[in-house]
């Protein structure tokens, strides 16, 4: 298992997508932070959406766009395994090991270290930001590094289980756009709506898990108002979100192990 | 690719053989498989001696890759069983150092380079990367080995495919195909590789549709059409099976006097007809029975050949035989499974 892991995280490295994701993710954690943080705005009349800069709260809101790592992680986790059969390469994977079940397990595993690496890419390029902004004469040390640690652990636990839910798609809908479609459709999508018509069902569907799993420090520290965070009443626990997650992934990839994995490579 | 590589400096210090410390086998028993209502191979039972080249033919969709796909674990049988050293492809302890596969439909990551496409079969099997070098060395690509394989032409991925299937020095070897999209000179290298890795007591089961090319590489065949076995054994043994395969061309500026004296002399030893103005095609006999029988006659002769088609005859004749019936056409089939060892153990004495 050692050695298919080994293999795993070769692919991972020597394909440019993987290198792409890791830039997007600190593209965009970066910009959007900038974004939301500068946002021109009256924060008399909007406070709730848009704190006073420097604030715990301001940082909070900065700090949230760390979540997109989280929708990178699943991209990297749907690569994993479609993208073996999009090349065709899933033939001499499966000539190396050809026990099917051992190979899924290894993508699962090398899946949630991707999101590892996605999620310390984003965590890492929020902290150059943070750092930067109280350089920059905005708020001071501590209480952004306060808010970091609040939020950081949630979105990297997140990105984790994301990579893993990634790969069980992946695993059971073998076509790539299709699996992308679906993971991110859901999220995008699908979510909004069953959250607001059954909203006891939406609360437990991979959206709303992982943010149930990211205000985790956010929801027990919160001291009233601003940030992404500030309502996190309707959410599951932090623990039931990620057991959740984990479920979705594993369910899905050993659905998919038995299903499509199963199926004749020809 | 130079014909002239000396191979054994490319073969591991590993000795040729299996784990239980028997000769290399390949064998397939009433393999049979479904693919919804069609039936793409059919009760296929037969086995590759190891030191030869055993050439698997059959016309497109006769069931080769689907056979060979099947022995590699990569499409489940719906019934029977492909064995490699006697337990199926997925039981293999150590797969990419037992059997290498030379695929048609396998691919590669256009964005990876195809030293790092090497080196992430090569971390499986626990394979020393520099090992990745030596293979695409071997192959003919070590200038190449740095470069995405987006970029290469159909018989570079062709000689990576190979370099793939020899990364773990296997004992058995299988082909699909595998002089697609080489040139001449690859042909000619892979051929001589081909009888090296044979010689050296190991199975090589390569699939084929070039029939000329085949003929010269196999020592034994397996031909197969519309999934069913058509005939298995020896090639001079098949060929000898049946008469009509064996011809004899001669060129002669007296070929119309050819056809009437070989017809007036020998009329039961087949037909002998005009192919040009001045080319003779006399099927079921040899030069050495016409010969003196165009010098009695005072016949100039140009040129004269056996031909070269006798395997694709012999193939013709089995294939659409299966094409039309689902049954070999003609006797000699019947007579060539009792000669041959299709259904009989191999022959002590190896008499090919």
């Amino acid at each position: 298992m050692i050695r298919l892991l080994r293999a795993e995280a070769l692919k991972f490295r020597t394909i440019w997508s993987t290198w792409a994701i890791l830039i997007i993710t600190m593209v965009l954690t970066g910009g959007l932070g900038v974004l939301v943080g500068f946002a021109p705005h009256r924060h008399d009349v909007e406070a709730l959406l848009f704190p006073a800069r420097g604030t715990s709260s301001w940082f909070d809101l900065v700090f949230s766009t760390m979540t997109v790592s989280v929708d990178l992680a699943l991209v990297l986790g749907v690569i994993c395994v479609t993208g073996e059969y999009r090349h065709k390469t899933v033939t001499p994977t499966l000539l190396c090991e050809p026990k099917r079940g051992r190979m899924v397990a290894a993508k699962l595993l090398s899946s949630a270290g991707g999101g590892v690496v996605v999620g310390v890419a984003g965590g890492l390029t929020g902290l150059v930001l943070g750092i930067g902004l109280v350089a920059g004469g905005f708020g001071d040390t501590g209480r952004m590094l306060t808010e970091y640690r609040h939020v950081f652990p949630g979105v990297l636990a997140a990105c984790v289980l994301y990579g893993i839910y990634g790969l069980g798609l992946g695993a059971l809908l073998k076509n790539q756009v299709v699996a992308l479609v679906v993971g991110l459709g859901v999220i995008a999508v699908v979510e909004p709506i069953v959250e607001g018509v059954v909203p006891s069902v939406g609360r437990w569907l991979p959206g709303q898990a992982a943010e149930a799993l990211e205000s985790v420090a956010v929801s027990a520290s919160r001291r009233g108002g601003g940030g992404i965070f500030s309502s996190t009443a309707h959410l599951i626990t932090w623990w039931e979100g990620a057991l959740v997650l984990l479920a979705y992934g594993v369910v899905l990839a050993v659905a998919g192990t038995f299903t499509t994995l199963r199926a004749d490579v020809t | 690719m130079t014909t002239g590589t000396n191979f054994s400096d490319f073969a591991g210090e590993r000795r040729r053989t299996s784990a239980v410390g028997t000769a290399p086998s390949v064998e397939v028993r009433g393999l049979t498989k479904h693919f919804g209502s069609v039936v793409a191979v059919d009760d296929l039972t037969f086995s590759v001696e190891p030191g030869m080249v055993t050439g698997f033919l059959g016309p497109n969709g006769a069931g080769k890759t689907t056979t060979l796909r099947m022995l590699l674990g990569l499409v489940s049988p719906t019934s029977g069983r492909a064995l490699v050293n006697g337990v199926a492809y997925r039981d293999l302890p150590d797969p990419t150092r037992t059997v290498g596969a030379v695929l048609e439909a396998s691919g590669f990551h256009p964005a990876r380079t195809a030293r790092n496409h090497l080196r992430t079969i090569a971390a499986v099997a626990g394979i020393d990367f520099t090992r990745v070098d030596e293979v695409l060395e071997l192959v003919g690509l070590g200038a190449d080995a740095g470069r995405t394989v987006g970029k290469f032409s159909l018989g570079m991925r062709q000689r990576l495919e190979l370099a793939r299937a020899l990364l773990g020095d296997p004992e058995v070897l299988v082909l699909d195909e595998p002089a697609n999209g080489l040139d001449p000179q690859g042909i000619a290298w892979i051929r001589g590789f081909l009888r090296w890795f044979a010689s050296s007591g190991r199975v090589v089961l390569v699939s084929s549709h070039l029939l000329a090319e085949a003929a010269q590489t196999v020592d034994d065949v397996v031909i197969l059409a519309n999934g069913h076995l058509m005939g298995h054994g020896p090639l001079q043994q098949l060929l000898q099976g049946t008469t009509a395969t064996v011809a004899v061309r001669v060129r002669t500026p007296d070929a119309q006097r050819l056809v009437s004296v070989l017809q007036a002399t020998r009329p039961e030893a087949g037909r002998a007809r005009l192919e040009g103005p001045d080319t003779v095609v006399a099927e079921g006999t040899t030069p050495e029975e016409i010969g003196p029988i165009m010098a009695e006659n005072r016949i100039v002769v140009y040129e004269m050949t056996s031909t070269g088609e006798s395997l694709e005859q012999l193939f013709f004749q089995m294939t659409e035989g299966g094409q039309m019936g689902g049954h070999p056409i003609g006797q000699p089939w019947g007579s060539v499974g009792a000669q041959g060892y299709a259904s009989a153990p191999p022959p002590e004495e190896g008499s090919s």
